[in-house]
């Protein structure tokens, strides 16, 4: 028992798993206040999602609907977990999304290009915004989330600003793909029948891939065993004649990949259209901070996680909207995000127990030892006092 | 050229309030990343109390409760911050972070909420307070003067007074330069951090209630605060954590802010030609320019960010 | 109450979890008297002072103020009491100035505003009757370490105190300021103060104080006057066994030129002068050479220009004929530099790392450990690692995978050791390689450098301990504000000597 505790896998599993019990309390503790009536079955219907229906071919439908989104989530948990490893927090990662929507979108609806040019392009743009908050970072000391908040509502602004002209004529969204460039539209591989949705895409396999190759890149390489040392000791790191600067710019781009890998998983499917009059920065890279924190900033629980986040997302609207709003999926992911502020703090308190019973343990073995040995008088004080507690 | 310099001023004031903020936080060695979401949260209890007041109560009264409201809803709300960063170690980003979203999350629960009890098919996160913000509003000619310009001097002058003149003041610097030290001589650090995380949220939420008084007579609350907490953090680091330079940052970048409201009736920027948008992003563009300047030789408090630990050394 | 002591502590004990750092301890301390408390490093000497100013509550035993039992639950109860303490690292507030650094925590004030000119006429008033030469104004970053000191001195003359802790006051101080400061003591004494006064210096100790108690890991070993006793008797309190100081060794023969450097300066971080100034001097095949000198003359700068970790503001630095000046880290470390260096938490170890992962930290990088495709070759990594431990004889719980974190200071520094000696260099940095390491771990330190320069390696040692640089070096080169302003025979001088350069008061010109 004292061994499976131990374990830092375990000790994230349990965090994670009370950071989400508690949020949910309090959420629903919040909605018993805004309206007791209904509390209850607003929480079951956020928790059931696409349970929540009886009928098998829309329930599968709509999973597919929340795998699709899981998809880019993922992503942008991916982009905020392999900064955090080098010591970076990619508030920036937002923007970076958005700078891969937009890339991949105008890369589709101006130029008509295929899937794949498309992606790499939103590849591309978002890792140069990374690149930006990398570079003011190693070279003007520019504190990494003030920089990269700002990059957020330029990257926003921008868009709108480039994607108006591809707008519908009728409202502020985009054209569909799907009319005006379905070769840009990422292929289904099958899964679109499995599933019974033409949405589902080769993006969801896709991104589960990149998690795995994130966690071998991070613990099995020389390139991760630097970001790493980097990380937890960037004096050490520099000692050992890393190159800081480059690590952390190149950190910073392959974050913003990641994130703009995901803007286009999302876009490409034609699921959603961009609005080009959004004055807000969309959630989904927001939420990518939950899913890391959550995903005990580990790549695979990242996976779990993020589909857990998107999950609570899309059983928001399922409340009874005459008492509540969809809003209280955002309320207990950003609950959640608060929590996992404690999890050092718990893990610590864990460890702290265990060293305490070890010790307590250590200390009946050595008095039993003693007893049976009867030592000499003048040993028995000190040794008997290390033990207790 | 009147209406910038009114937007510019009202602007400012926001900024300033909001900066100053961050810098008592900041100097008790807590960095405030949740200026954000603390200032929609205070613009909530502001919108509240100007929702729940009858439109003939005497100005004063509506003034000086809106922003007794804004204050007690921002300190609360920091507090989350306060808790989370001291008491438990918590990594500040992650909680600041947290406090933004969950900020505008809350506030979109509970003002639709409110809306929905009242009239079932009202489902927006709107308030209103048209009649209310005359109070905080007074012309002198074309002017519009509005009373948060002077709030912000006046707590300008104050917050100099007391980090540089006062006990409180230097025994709250010092735990966000040397804790260790403050403890030594028997500051309790604790107590000054928690201070300071207070006084950020009751200017954040005077900014929060600022902010949705400048201009608009309703407010959305599924919007936020459009990045001005995260401005107001440029501002400070601008301001190298020193009121007087603060405010002249503040009034540098409220000037930026205030074009985007404006540029249409200066001859020559229309004539310029260039899209809103760029006005809009443009804030955020000088902020970071500044930012890559003066970031170098920062003078940041030391132990920022840094949780105290007693057994630390 | 008419107890002699000033001050009692009984029978305390301390714990922290897995050790404890204070078992079963008496201190008494007279009025008026100097009471030096000697150990070694880690011999509980620190947590016991930290016990008695609030800073941590003892599990057990209890403290007693003219023989009355008081509770100091924190440094207010302690302030409250009388009992002040100079920290062995300063509690300055850098940015703040001397004046408000002394009255923190007890400003006067009137309608809580701040009335510094009553407290700055009562800070002159004490600093001349003492002797403690300050400028009020002045901001604790700009001014010498002496004067930094001077104001932690004041601070607690400032606050009446009676009873002053001095935590390890000298190691930061020069020859003549420590002469300074041990007048001071005996000024302070003499008006009635209570003076405890924590050092592992046997001399400072037996030309200052009255009593000394010894304590030796964790445990109280007696306390004796030292008018009747010697310095063999104490050092043989403190370690347990009497220890033979000299480090045995064989004449050196320098060979070839391993190590040149030409005028080279560095600038400072802190202030607008440079740190190291026109330095120049060479080091050989199979010498050690030292750098001595005061903490804080440059000694820092120096290595990380050597190493790279700062640039150089001019110079050069050629190492076995090959121009290093610009080269970087890396470059330096695979031309056969290595580096142990001066701050193992900071710049020498990855302590959320495994030990595996630190034995490798400069050469993961090499065919041995990564292939070509860059992955991390996981069993020549463990097999590496395990014949280190092995070799050196470092000491951990698991072993390979056990986190640095957890790992003794000694050992920490015995696997930092192991990875630089490993690595064969031509020239090895030793910077303060015995920091903080109790007597058994420091012989062995200086078996290993010894046993480096006999197998022809260049050792640049710089260190602050004056037994070591009088013991381990060939030559020793003194910096005093950023410059070599001596090079001594180790053989041939004295301590004196050697603390008048380190002052500044005596100099050469010295030229490579």
């Amino acid at each position: 028992m004292k061994k499976i505790l131990k374990n830092d896998a375990v000790q994230s599993l349990i965090a994670s798993l009370l950071c989400i019990i508690l949020g949910l309390l309090i959420g629903y503790i919040v909605l018993l206040f805004i309206n007791p009536a209904g509390a209850w079955d607003a929480i079951l219907a956020v928790l059931k999602n696409f349970l929540k229906t009886a009928n098998h071919a829309r329930r599968v439908k709509l999973l597919g609907a929340t795998l699709v989104r899981t998809a880019p989530l993922l992503m942008c948990g991916l982009s905020v977990l392999f900064a955090y490893k080098v010591g970076l927090f990619n508030i920036g990662v937002a923007g970076q999304y958005v700078a891969g929507v937009c890339a991949s979108l105008y890369a589709a609806l101006a130029w008509h290009w295929g899937w794949l040019p498309c992606v790499l392009f939103a590849i591309v743009a978002a890792a140069a915004l990374g690149a930006i908050v990398g570079v003011l970072k190693a070279y003007c000391n520019v504190n990494e989330v003030i920089s990269g908040i700002m990059l957020n509502w330029i990257s926003l602004y921008s868009t709108n600003m480039i994607l108006s002209k591809y707008k519908e004529e009728a409202s502020h969204y985009t054209l569909y793909l799907s009319k005006a460039s379905p070769k840009s539209i990422l292929p289904g591989a099958g899964l679109d029948k499995l599933l019974g949705y033409d949405k589902v895409t080769i993006a969801i396999p896709l991104a589960v891939v990149i998690a795995i190759v994130v966690y071998i890149v991070l613990n099995r390489t020389k390139f991760g065993y630097e970001l790493r040392a980097t990380g937890n000791n960037k004096n050490a790191a520099k000692y050992a004649g890393m190159a800081e600067k480059r690590n952390i710019i190149l950190t910073l781009v392959i974050a913003g990949g990641l994130a703009g890998l995901g803007g286009a998983m999302l876009y490409l499917t034609d699921i959603e259209r961009w609005s080009v009059t959004q004055t807000s920065v969309p959630g989904m890279g927001f939420n990518g901070i939950a899913a890391t924190f959550l995903g005990g900033l580990n790549p695979i629980g990242t996976i779990f996680s993020s589909f857990f986040i998107q999950h609570i997302t899309d059983g928001g609207p399922n409340v009874d909207t005459t008492y509540y709003c969809a809003q209280i999926s955002d309320l207990i992911s950003s609950i959640i995000i608060y929590l996992c502020g404690f999890v050092l703090f718990l893990k610590t308190a864990i460890n702290r127990g265990l060293a305490r019973s070890d010790e307590r343990q250590a200390a009946k073995e050595k008095e039993a030892a003693q007893a049976a040995q009867a030592p000499k008088p003048e040993d028995v004080p000190a040794t008997e006092k290390g033990g207790e507690k | 050229m009147l209406l910038l310099l009114q937007y510019t001023l009202i602007f400012a004031s926001i900024l300033l309030l909001v900066a100053l903020g961050g810098c008592f936080s900041e100097h008790s060695g807590v960095i405030n990343l949740g200026l954000e979401g603390i200032m929609v949260i205070g613009a909530l209890g502001g919108a509240l109390m100007m929702r729940a007041l009858p439109a003939t109560t005497p100005a004063i009264v509506i003034v000086l409760l809106t922003l007794l409201a804004a204050i007690v809803f921002g300190v609360a709300y920091s507090a989350l911050l306060a808790v989370a960063s001291i008491n438990f170690k918590a990594d500040q980003t992650i909680v600041g972070t947290a406090l933004n979203l969950l900020g505008t999350a809350g506030a979109t629960v509970l003002v639709k909420a409110i809306n929905t009890a009242a009239n079932p098919n009202d489902h927006s996160a709107t308030i209103q307070y048209i009649e209310q913000k005359k109070a905080f509003i007074h012309y002198f000619g074309s002017f519009e003067f509005n009373w948060f310009m002077v709030i912000s001097l006046v707590i300008l002058a104050l917050a100099w007074m007391v980090l540089y003149r006062t006990k409180f003041g230097l025994r709250l610097m010092a735990c966000g330069e040397h804790p260790q030290a403050a403890a030594s001589v028997g500051i309790s650090v604790f107590k000054m951090r928690w201070s300071g995380v207070l006084i950020s949220g009751m200017l954040g939420g005077l900014g929060g209630i600022c902010y949705i008084l400048a201009g608009v007579s309703q407010w959305q609350f599924e919007y936020g605060v459009a990045g001005f907490g995260f401005l107001s953090l440029a501002v400070m680091i601008f301001g190298q954590w020193k009121p007087t330079r603060i405010a002249l940052a503040a009034l540098l970048f409220g000037f930026f802010r205030a074009l985007s409201n404006v540029y249409n009736g200066i001859d020559i920027l229309a004539a310029l030609n260039i899209p809103s948008t760029v006005y809009n992003m443009l804030p955020y563009i000088v902020s970071l320019i500044v930012l890559a300047l003066t970031s170098k030789k920062s003078r940041a408090p030391k132990a920022e960010g840094i949780p105290y630990d007693k057994g630390m050394r | 109450m008419d107890s002699p002591y000033a001050i009692e502590m009984l029978h305390i004990t301390k714990r922290f979890p897995g050790i404890i750092a204070n078992d079963n301890i008496t201190l008494q301390l007279k009025k008026g008297e100097i009471h030096a408390l000697l150990g070694e490093n880690g011999a509980g000497k620190s947590t016991l002072m930290s016990v008695l100013f609030g800073l941590y509550q003892a599990e057990e035993g209890i403290i007693k103020k003219d023989g009355v039992e008081v509770q100091i639950k924190d440094p207010n109860d302690a302030n409250r009491l009388g009992i002040g303490m100079v920290h062995q690292h300063f509690k300055l507030v850098e940015c703040f100035s001397v004046l408000d650094n002394i009255i923190l925590g007890v400003e006067p004030t009137k309608n809580g505003f701040l009335q510094k000119k009553e407290a700055r006429e009562k800070v002159m008033a004490l600093s001349d009757k003492y002797g403690l030469s300050v400028n009020p104004d002045a901001i604790i970053e700009d001014i010498t370490v002496g004067m930094q000191q001077r104001t932690e001195i004041l601070k607690m003359l400032y606050r009446d105190n009676e009873i002053l802790i001095f935590d390890e006051p000298t190691s930061v101080l020069t020859p003549q300021e420590i002469d300074e400061l041990m007048q001071i003591m005996k000024n302070l004494a003499a008006e009635g103060k209570s003076i405890l006064f924590i050092s592992h210096k046997l001399a400072e100790i037996m030309a200052v104080a009255d009593r000394c108690s010894v304590l030796r890991k964790g445990k109280y070993i007696g306390t004796v006057e030292t008018r009747n006793t010697t310095m063999e008797q104490l050092s043989a309190m403190m370690v347990g066994r009497n220890v033979n100081f000299h480090v045995e060794k064989q004449p050196c023969h320098p060979g070839e030129v391993i190590l040149d450097v030409k005028n080279m300066s560095v600038a400072s971080k802190v202030h607008k002068k440079d740190a190291v100034k026109d330095v120049s001097f060479q080091v050989r095949a199979g010498e050690i050479v030292c750098i001595a000198g005061i903490d804080g003359n440059g000694q820092t700068e120096l290595v990380y220009g050597l190493s790279g970790l700062e640039p150089l503001k001019s110079g050069s630095i050629t190492l076995k004929g090959q121009d290093i000046t610009k080269a970087s880290i890396r470059k330096r470390s695979t031309s056969g530099m290595s580096h142990i260096p001066e701050d193992r938490h900071k710049h020498g170890l990855v302590l959320d790392y495994p030990l595996e992962y630190n034995m490798i930290l400069q050469r993961y990088f090499e065919p041995e450990f990564t292939d070509k495709m860059g992955f991390l070759k996981r069993k020549p990594i463990r097999e590496y690692a395990e014949r280190l431990i092995a070799e050196y004889d470092v000491r951990s719980g698991q072993g390979p995978v056990t986190p640095a974190r957890s790992m003794s200071g000694g050992n920490q520094q015995k696997a930092i050791i192991a990875r630089e000696i490993d690595k064969n260099p031509d020239l090895l940095l030793a910077v303060q390689p015995t920091r903080g390491l109790d007597v058994g771990a420091i012989e062995s330190v200086h078996k290993q450098l010894v046993a480096q320069r006999d197998a022809g390696k260049a050792v640049l040692l710089v260190s602050l301990e004056l037994d070591e640089v009088m013991d381990v070096p060939d030559r020793i080169l003194v910096m005093y504000e950023g410059e070599i302003v001596g090079e001594l025979d180790p053989k041939k001088t004295t301590q004196e000597e050697l603390g008048l350069y380190m002052a500044g008061a005596k100099r050469d010109e010295v030229k490579a």
